[in-house]
């Protein structure tokens, strides 16, 4: 009597639920699981009753339950091949078969069983709830009918709940449907983490990228980027990935590129790589005649030789220019210092010692005026407006010298220079028109 | 994609540098006498030499530039004269060596002997190298010619 109308109680809720599973939505499954739970959990009392001492009144609802169980474990079976395949329209038909079970357990309720089970029967259906892991991965599997994007989340994650579920399978069996509701509950979330998981780790290692380059990363930050780099490619679309690197702190920020390795050592080879190849690329354009070659060790032998031919050549022209006749190269050289030309060089001290102290501070050329003074100084002896002359007409006649033609007609004149000399050709240039145009007209006199 | 540094500079100063600073030594050594005393003619060519090397490498930008530093360090090492450079704060001088299989063998190889030839290359990178290498070789063309028009200009046929 009492548990008959336990039985009434407890049955009500299942036709709502019933309800509840009808509707497609994968939502309100989730939410009505907690439901489910709640009623359900009113089911454990009779459940507990299987591992306790049978009363006769006990023993009459274990036999209800199970015969009921008994149906319920036997009747999956034959749809466990719906399982495989489709998801959502094979579970919505074993939970109406299950709830359908349900109802006939409410209805069989009112006539109870003549013959109780023997007890033998009693434990199988125990057994059969433990010892059967296809159960626990159905029940699994009911919690994703209705949302089928969690299949193969679920799938992923099911070992886990499997395994979870065979642990508490001795729990199954004093909580039929509880431990099973709490697997259906409990791989939802998990898989429902995981695909937040996901989404918030791709979205997160999209952040982390900029990251690096807002904080000053005292460490090598390529392995973080490398993992990036990895789930960038596994989960987001194919993108080439040969992004710039971001502006270089300490250290050179390098993205792995798509399908290539992407431990520290071959990313450094692949920059150093890079680095070379672009060096090539100048030398390429500065070496004449490497167009037609093409690779490394090609190229690298053309540049060599190209260098060693210009060293010989400067060896060559030095001794042609020993031959000379060296009165020829006699001529002041302070004249021809401009302020503009020279570059202010630290390195004096390695001229030869016969340079004489003025004209050493003649190499400070910083100032107009301390030219002046300098030229003056000298052995030159030239008014100061000639000298000023003469320095700025000499010193342009040698910035202005774009071609080679120019620039051997006014050699050929300096030969003639020693410090008399000099006077009279700029004497000569001050009378005509110091002009920058006819520098070469004046020079040629 | 390789991290791209700061662009490259190769850049030379014009052909009128390079003149006035050979010229200026070629003036210095007429200064000493050396020409005309009777000496052997190889030694005067190594003069020249010596010198023309080193107007190159003050022109082409003094100390500024690994080749032309160790060029310099080497001459007045031959003269015995103290070179002071003014010091550079980061250290050029060590070496990361990574072991990695970084090194390409038949490149390195190549690169060794670059490294004999450009001043200074024992103790460059690669691709440092190749920089220096790339500076070095404009300057020397620009020395070449300038010395070749001295000699056109000073020898006429």
């Amino acid at each position: 009597m009492d548990n008959e109308l336990i039985m009434n109680t407890e049955l009500h809720p299942p036709p709502e639920i019933a309800a509840h599973f009808e509707q497609p939505s994968c939502s309100s499954p989730m939410l009505n699981w907690p439901l489910m739970n709640s009623n359900l959990s009113q089911y454990s009392p009779p459940q507990d009753c299987f591992t306790w001492e049978k009363s006769t009144e006990q023993q009459q609802k274990q036999s209800i339950f199970d015969s009921a169980l008994s149906s319920l474990v036997s009747s999956p079976t034959p749809s466990n091949s719906n399982f495989s395949g489709g998801v959502g329209g094979g579970d919505g038909f074993v939970i109406r078969e299950l709830i359908g079970k349900l109802g006939n357990v409410g209805n069989s309720s009112a006539t109870p069983m003549s013959s109780p089970p023997p007890m033998m029967n009693r434990t199988t259906p125990l057994t059969e709830f433990s010892g059967d892991p296809g159960f626990a991965e159905r029940a699994a599997r009911f919690s994703c009918f209705g949302s089928q994007s969690f299949n193969g989340r679920t799938n992923s994650s099911l070992p886990v709940n499997n395994n979870g579920k065979i642990v508490n399978s001795g729990k199954l069996t004093r909580v039929a449907s509880t431990p099973a509701l709490n697997g259906f509950v409990s791989p939802m979330v998990p898989a429902g983490k995981f695909s937040r998981k996901r989404k918030s780790m791709t979205k997160g290692k999209s952040k982390e990228n900029p990251l690096p380059t807002a904080s000053p990363a005292p460490s090598f930050t390529k392995t973080a980027e490398e993992k990036g780099g990895k789930r960038r490619r596994r989960e987001d679309e194919k993108e080439d990935n040969t992004k710039a690197p971001e502006p270089p702190k300490d250290y050179i920020h390098v993205r792995a590129r798509r399908g290539q390795a992407t431990d520290s050592h071959s990313l450094a080879e692949r920059v150093r790589r890079e680095k070379i190849g672009e060096r090539m690329k100048l030398l390429e354009d500065l070496v004449p005649g490497c167009n037609k070659v093409t690779g490394k060790a090609l190229m690298l032998d053309e540049i060599i030789n190209y260098v060693q031919s210009l060293q010989r050549q400067v060896e060559f022209l030095s001794m042609k220019l020993s031959s000379v006749n060296d009165t020829r190269l006699d001529f002041n050289v302070d004249a021809l210092v401009s302020k503009d030309v020279m570059i202010p060089s630290s390195s004096n001290r390695l001229h030869e010692a016969g340079l004489q102290a003025e004209s050493l501070s003649h190499h400070s050329y910083n100032n107009n005026s301390q030219l002046h003074t300098n030229v003056s100084s000298s052995n030159m002896m030239l008014q100061s407006p000639v000298n000023s002359l003469e320095t700025s007409t000499l010193a342009s006649s040698f910035t202005h010298l774009p071609t080679l033609t120019q620039f051997t007609d006014s050699i050929s004149q300096y030969q003639m220079f020693s410090q008399e000399d000099l006077q009279s050709i700029v004497g000569m240039g001050v009378a005509h028109n110091p002009n920058h145009e006819s520098q070469n007209m004046k020079i040629e006199l | 994609m390789a991290s791209a540094d700061k662009p490259i500079n190769t850049d030379v100063p014009e052909k009128d540098v390079f003149t006035l600073h050979f010229l200026q030594s070629l003036s210095n050594l007429r200064r000493q006498n050396t020409f005309n005393s009777p000496e052997k003619t190889n030694d005067r060519v190594k003069k020249i030499k010596k010198a023309a090397y080193v107007s190159m490498a003050r022109a082409a930008g003094g100390t500024n530039r690994l080749w032309s530093r160790a060029l310099l360090r080497r001459a007045a090492k031959e003269n015995s004269k103290v070179v002071r450079f003014p010091r550079r704060k980061k250290r050029v001088t060590c070496l990361r060596r990574r072991r990695s299989n970084r090194r390409d063998p038949v490149e390195e190889e190549e690169a060794e002997r670059l490294r004999n030839l450009v001043p200074g290359g024992g103790g460059m990178e690669t691709s440092k190298l190749m920089e220096e290498t790339a500076h070095y070789i404009k300057c020397l063309s620009m020395q070449v010619k300038v010395m070749q028009c001295l000699v056109d200009g000073l020898a006429p046929k």
